[in-house]
């Protein structure tokens, strides 16, 4: 059986977030902003630079705390959780960060295996092995499992941060610029490799971008922030439709 | 050497070993051990967390539902507070060598005279507490050093900051619980 065949969707929402507000100091960078995804669903946020994307994402797996508002993942609301109890339900969720965060005094192959050996232990040393190959070869680095992460260039860190995210099979995926400085052809390559991960997992997935073209790739609603809300949210042809001007610039723009 | 000459002008030359060794054991092997591991390991693990944090590492293990406080504070916490009272016992014999090294530049006297006549009338309590309060001098290190990384922010500039206030702090807070462990030694083991 593949990843993920096994998973049911119980008509429960994956991530449900409501009237979400947060503010910097006095910048308020969400301003009620509410996304709802679905099981199997992926869901790219657009938005300009400082609209709230990434916070969004950060708060969303419990690295920031909103000022109010309500998280749901799978229904269980996650807002009021400490870190330890946020423990459980992060082994939901696997998080690629925008310039991957690998642990740069870990080899490849043992970032892959991090989150295995923190939660996995009653896998053997050899299943491990295993699996962080076989995910490794998924994404395209089955040569470079002892590099280190300072050797390796941007498109494959976010390969291996990929890998990571996947490594626990989440049932929710959050990318956060997956494709952020890449040249075209890596960017294509990680959209590709999102697609087919998607797919074959049966994930439901975030997206947090600026790139109207992989975000039409990878998603199947797009929503986009302004002034932290949302503006319209839809799919692609949705937007292109749209008589809102910031949304016809945006895609104009793009 | 200085001391020898201060004491010969009182009479009390033949005192100077005891005082060497006294003054090592009771003061300044602990608080030179931890002021060297202060400028030394409170820098390092300041820069490696702050390094750590502004690079979103620490962020990642704790979106990996890994406690980033359990495994990275505390465990260099626990190894200064246990590594402290060992390097101070490897500080004192390095500073009664060297004592015993000055006085033998100057007048003839073997290791073993140097140490019987220094160590004489000593006992356990003018040993065990001077060496074990470096124990709350590496909890004290640790403590600062991973609480300024944990909590740096903005890139290089944050990391340098990190790592010299861990240094400053640490240093400033070893001596100031130095002032008052002594004083707490000095009521339970007078």
């Amino acid at each position: 059986m593949k990843r993920g065949e096994g998973r049911k969707d119980t008509g429960v929402l994956a991530v449900a977030v409501k009237d979400l507000h947060k503010s910097f100091g006095t910048q308020k960078v969400l301003n009620g902003i509410c996304l709802n995804v679905a099981t199997g669903e992926t869901l790219a946020v657009l938005g300009r630079s400082g609209t709230g994307k990434s916070v969004s994402l950060r708060i969303i797996i419990g690295l920031e705390k909103p000022d109010s508002g309500s998280v749901r993942i799978q229904g269980e609301e996650i807002t009021g959780l400490t870190i330890d109890e946020l423990g459980s339900v992060r082994l939901k969720m696997g998080f690629l960060f925008q310039h991957a965060a690998l642990y740069d005094s870990l080899n490849v192959a043992q970032n892959v295996a991090f989150p295995l050996l923190h939660h996995k232990r009653e896998m053997s040393k050899s299943e491990q092995a295993d699996r962080v190959q076989k995910l490794l070869a998924d994404v395209g680095m089955e040569g470079h499992l002892e590099k280190m992460p300072a050797d390796i260039s941007g498109g494959m860190q976010k390969r291996v941060g990929l890998a990571r995210a996947l490594i626990l099979e989440p049932d929710i995926l959050l990318l956060d610029e997956p494709t952020a400085g890449l040249d075209p052809i890596s960017s294509g390559e990680i959209d590709d490799l999102v697609l087919k991960l998607q797919q074959e997992h049966h994930m439901a997935s975030i997206v947090v971008t600026h790139d109207l073209h992989s975000a039409k790739t990878i998603a199947n609603r797009l929503a986009l922030l302004d002034d932290g809300n949302v503006v319209i949210e839809g799919t692609f042809e949705e937007l292109q439709k749209s008589d809102i001007e910031f949304v016809r610039e945006f895609v104009k723009h793009s | 050497m200085e001391a020898r000459y201060s004491l010969t002008r009182f009479g009390a030359k033949s005192l100077l070993p005891a005082a060497i060794v006294f003054s090592v054991i009771h003061e300044t092997g602990p608080i030179i051990t931890g002021l060297v591991v202060s400028g030394r390991v409170g820098a390092g693990i300041g820069a490696e967390l702050a390094s750590m944090k502004v690079t979103e590492q620490i962020d990642a293990i704790e979106a990996s539902a890994v406690n980033p406080y359990r495994l990275l504070a505390a465990t260099r916490i626990l190894a200064c507070i246990l590594m402290l009272p060992l390097l101070t016992l490897a500080a004192d014999a390095c500073g009664l060598v060297m004592g015993w090294f000055a006085q033998a530049l100057v007048e003839p006297l073997s290791l073993h005279q140097f140490i019987n006549s220094g160590f004489k009338g000593a006992d356990f309590n003018d040993f065990l507490p001077p060496t074990f309060k470096t124990a709350i001098f590496g909890l004290i290190i640790g403590l600062i050093a991973c609480f300024q990384g944990m909590r740096t922010q903005g890139g290089a500039a944050g990391v340098g900051r990190a790592a010299t206030s861990s240094v400053v702090l640490s240093s400033l807070f070893v001596i100031l619980a130095d002032v008052v462990l002594v004083k707490v030694i000095l009521i339970f083991f007078p």
